[in-house]
């Protein structure tokens, strides 16, 4: 058995490091293979690896140094360098065959790291041991548990697609039954979706009660086959298969680091040819995206792809062969890959392939989870986790949309995050969230971000005021896409059957506009009105003013007060500017809005409310600005006559028109001194009388605030036509 | 064997003094190196492995108590949970705060981070996550005590500890290995 091993593995590989015999006629090339073969003998490692391919069976473990001896060389080589796929072969065989009893079994398979790629053959050579039934069930768990490990450095898929019968024969067994699913999972292929085989999964679910692993086995099936499986699957399933964690992930981890530098060397060339494009990128940093390869290793392609007419997406190189192939795409074995590859996210948008999405879905759910939730001990290395999520959110850019299991785990990471690690990805992907339904908006954003925003530094609460900006401009943007198409269900993401009505969808961006208001307001009062989070709050409400006409929403929620005063109040003119453009777009669309409901009498309504709010504000303004009258009845604060007296400060009521506002007061006295140069005493309130006004508004224009010229325009009409006429 | 409290003694003029407890005193060390090194205010702080802290009358008044506790150790854990009642009810009006370490960690079992959830929104304090592994995670971790610590010794104008902690103050997750949204 090992002897044949031996050759097969020779022909695959004829430099791997102990492959035997070697075809050459070349008499030089024979010389040196002998004196490569006598250094090689005196290697201990190939000598130990001699010794398990060809110890006989029955040969006892007790008292056996040379057994001992030797696989304590190779464990210590394992957790060192790892094994080459060569000596995985061998003692997978080795272990699986039971020739020296069970007791060794699990302590080898404990010790299989691999350095570059797990041989398919082995595998499945290793799978038909386990019908021979005298393994342990232990063991069994322990050997699908290590194939799950290591089944993106397997280096072929095919040979194990085409057991997927007998594999799934062991569906029945209960204790192996949640990691056969998991392995069936990561095989399936909609050929290898049957009714018998439902039909057993159904069975097995009325025995066992709905399992998770079951369940995500069974939504495979449904993408793949709907007329198969009648069964309803819940839209978000908890977290099925949590069988990676293991001490081989870390020890995998530890030789992918360790042999960092080395793999391209120590690999045969044969092996590297292959792989070039291949796992290769994986066993270097375990966070890198896989490369794209194809299922079925290279000698089994020409015939299989002939046969089935398939094409894989790593011989695809630009749009157009996309195109030409479109039909007949073979997806890769590692989903994880597609983030990578331009093409693929190409085939993923156009194409819309359930299937493709899900196993994606479930590929990065798992990477998240146990790189960012469940940590070994090695620290996640900072670099390795930007890159990832660097690739993922240009993935998601160029979908325009994000993956849900994505979703979920940010919801998840939100409750332990510390606000600052990852600080720029992490917002950014919160911004790709889809609209959540109000109902769970609270629970799942709202808490865990209050709890980070008000213990966290000014730049993180400016980072969080504009990632929720850049959420609302998305939701925004989907629902004046998609609500054009059917007015009152709207699908939440273009993959999943949720659906969300109009009214739903207001409640949500409604909830999500009082949120960020309730965050600016405490959070400009905690900072003391501070210019740049006060910036980042303009910024979100100039989305917020133009829902109506920019995107077609009938809704206009006013910004808190909160807001509107130390904006106003602001000392910088920028930030006062700001506000009136602000002020501006409400007053342009609600008037349209109003205009509207007259015409259609639609069922949108915008409330009294709104509008008085607005009348207000505006009110307040002009009243501050242009009338110089701070206080009048109605307005928000009404101090006693006697009261301001008091304060002793002259002409009070005038403190912030356009003359003495301390964002202004600067262009008052350059405009004084510019006006009357020969004068010696400053009069500010000079530029009050008619004439001087209407030039020094034509000044601060031309300072370039056109937001407070379109206030103006749209806010004071008497003086505007009076000024246009001046202007003729 | 006294309570430690809040409103025994006056506060300085420009001074914050804030209490670290932590049973391992691993992270405690870090975080005073990077505490201390703020400029406009004078930042003193003490450290403790667990309350109550002996009789010591020169002890100035403490303005914000943190629990560090490192989740990867139930002895962490239980630490905190009985320094607790050495603690003035006072406190608990916006000057306690809990630091949680290692919460991402693998072998962190989830009833353990749930209890202490539990704990924190129970006492009406915020419950802080950090990552000590990182001296970035390190000077962030100071940088949000500040925060806090800035507000309870009521060198912020406007607000006060207890308007602080009323918005920051810990609440349970909901379930979300299952969002239904239907």
């Amino acid at each position: 058995m090992a002897a044949s091993l031996n050759s097969s593995e020779s022909d695959r590989s004829s430099l791997g490091g102990q492959s035997a015999s070697s075809r050459s006629n070349n008499r030089s090339l024979r010389v040196a293979e002998k004196e490569r073969r006598r250094n090689e003998a005196e290697d201990p490692f190939v000598l130990a690896l001699k010794y398990f391919s060809v110890v006989e069976a029955g040969t006892p473990v007790v008292g056996n140094d040379d057994f001992e001896n030797n696989l304590v060389l190779v464990e210590r080589t394992a957790y060192s360098q790892g094994l080459s796929p060569e000596a995985i072969s061998i003692m997978l065989e080795f272990a699986m065959s039971l020739r020296m009893g069970t007791a060794p079994c699990a302590r080898v398979l404990k010790c299989l790291i691999p350095a570059s790629v797990v041989p398919q053959e082995a595998v499945v050579r290793a799978a038909v041991w386990l019908s021979v039934g005298k393994i342990p069930i232990s063991t069994q768990v322990l050997f699908i548990k290590w194939v799950l490990t290591v089944f993106d450095m397997i280096d072929a898929k095919d040979q194990l697609r085409a057991i997927y019968g007998f594999i799934f024969s062991f569906v029945t067994e209960e204790n192996l039954c949640p990691f056969i699913c998991h392995l069936l999972y990561l095989l399936t292929q909609k050929e290898s979706v049957r009714v018998y085989r439902v039909r057993k999964l159904l069975e097995l679910q009325s025995k066992l009660g709905r399992q998770p692993f079951l369940l995500h086995l069974l939504s495979l099936y449904k993408v793949f086959c709907p007329e198969l499986v009648t069964l309803s699957i819940p839209s978000r399933m908890r977290g099925a298969f949590r069988n990676h964690v293991s001490p081989w992930k870390a020890a995998l981890t530890a030789v992918q680091k360790r042999n960092g530098s080395l793999a391209g060397s120590s690999v045969s060339p044969a092996l590297a040819v292959r792989d070039k494009s291949g796992s290769r990128k994986r066993k270097h940093c375990h966070l890198q995206l896989p490369a794209l390869t194809s299922v079925a290793s290279d000698g089994a392609r020409s015939e299989q792809t002939s046969s089935r007419t398939l094409v894989p997406l790593a011989h695809l190189q630009s749009f157009d062969q996309l195109l030409k192939n479109v039909h007949r795409i073979e997806l890769p074995a590692q989903m994880g890959s597609l983030l990578g590859s331009s093409v693929a996210l190409q085939y993923l948008d156009c194409i819309q392939d359930e299937s493709a999405l899900l196993r994606l879905n479930f590929w990065l759910g798992c990477a998240l989870h146990e790189e960012f939730l469940f940590c070994g001990d090695g620290a996640t290395q900072t670099s390795e986790a930007l890159q990832f999520l660097s690739r993922l959110l240009s993935a998601q850019h160029f979908l325009q949309e994000g993956f849900s299991s994505s979703d979920a785990f940010l919801y998840k990471f939100l409750n332990v995050w510390d606000g600052s690690l990852l600080r720029p990805q992490i917002l950014c992907l919160l911004s790709n969230i889809p609209v959540i339904p109000s109902s769970q908006i609270r629970k799942l954003l709202f808490e865990p971000l209050t709890q980070l925003f008000f213990t966290s530094s000014l730049f993180f609460k400016c980072g969080l005021v504009e990632c929720l900006n850049n959420m609302l401009l998305k939701w925004l943007t989907w629902h004046s896409v998609y609500a054009l198409e059917d007015d009152l269900d709207i699908s939440l993401n273009s993959h999943t059957s949720l659906n969300i009505t109009l009214s739903g969808f207001k409640d949500s961006v409604m909830e999500l506009i009082h949120f960020v208001g309730h965050l600016a307001s405490v959070g400009l009062q905690l900072e003391g009105c501070h210019a740049l989070l006060l910036s980042f709050v303009l910024d979100f409400y100039e989305t917020v003013c133009d829902t109506f006409l920019k995107f077609g929403l009938p809704l206009v929620v006013m910004p808190p007060a909160g807001v509107f005063y130390p904006a106003f109040f602001a000392t910088d003119p920028v930030s006062v500017d700001r506000l009136a453009h602000i002020m501006h777009r409400y007053k342009v669309n609600l008037t349209s809005a109003k205009r509207q409901e007259k015409q259609k009498e639609q069922a949108f309504h915008i409330s009294r409310q709104t509008f008085q709010e607005f009348n207000h504000c505006v009110v307040f303004m002009v009243n501050c600005l242009w009338n110089s009258r701070m206080f009048y009845p109605g307005s928000d604060v009404q101090p006693g006559e006697e009261l301001l007296l008091g304060s002793g400060v002259p002409r009070y009521w005038a403190s912030f028109d356009f003359i003495h506002h301390p964002a202004f007061v600067s262009y008052a006295l350059d405009f004084h001194q510019k006006c009357w140069p020969s004068r010696k005493e400053m009069d500010l309130s000079s530029i009050k009388d008619s004439k001087p006004w209407s030039w020094y508004l034509d000044y601060l224009f031309s300072q370039g605030f056109d937001g407070l010229k379109d206030f103006l325009k749209s806010n004071i009409s008497r003086q505007a036509a009076a000024v246009d006429e001046q202007q003729r | 064997m006294s309570l430690l409290k809040p409103f025994s003694k006056l506060p300085g003029l420009n001074t914050a003094n804030i209490l670290l407890v932590e049973n391992q005193e691993q992270l405690q060390h870090m975080l005073a190196d990077v505490l201390v090194k703020e400029t406009p205010l004078t930042v003193t702080v003490r450290l403790a492995k667990s309350l109550p802290l002996p009789v010591d009358e020169s002890r100035p008044r403490i303005d914000l108590v943190v629990f560090i506790i490192n989740l990867t150790s139930e002895l962490s854990f239980q630490s905190a949970e009985d320094s607790l009642k050495y603690l003035d009810p006072g406190y608990f009006l916006g000057k306690v705060c809990f630091m949680v370490t290692n919460a991402r960690h693998a072998s962190v079992p989830t009833e353990r981070l749930d209890a202490l959830r539990r704990l924190a929104a129970s006492l009406h304090c915020p419950l802080l996550f950090a990552e000590d592994q990182t001296p970035e995670g390190v000077i962030g971790a100071a940088e949000r005590l500040l925060t806090i610590l800035k507000v309870s010794a009521g060198v912020v104008p406007m607000t006060t500890a207890l308007y602080l902690s009323n918005l920051t103050r810990c609440t349970l997750p909901p379930d979300i290995d299952q969002p239904s949204f239907d």
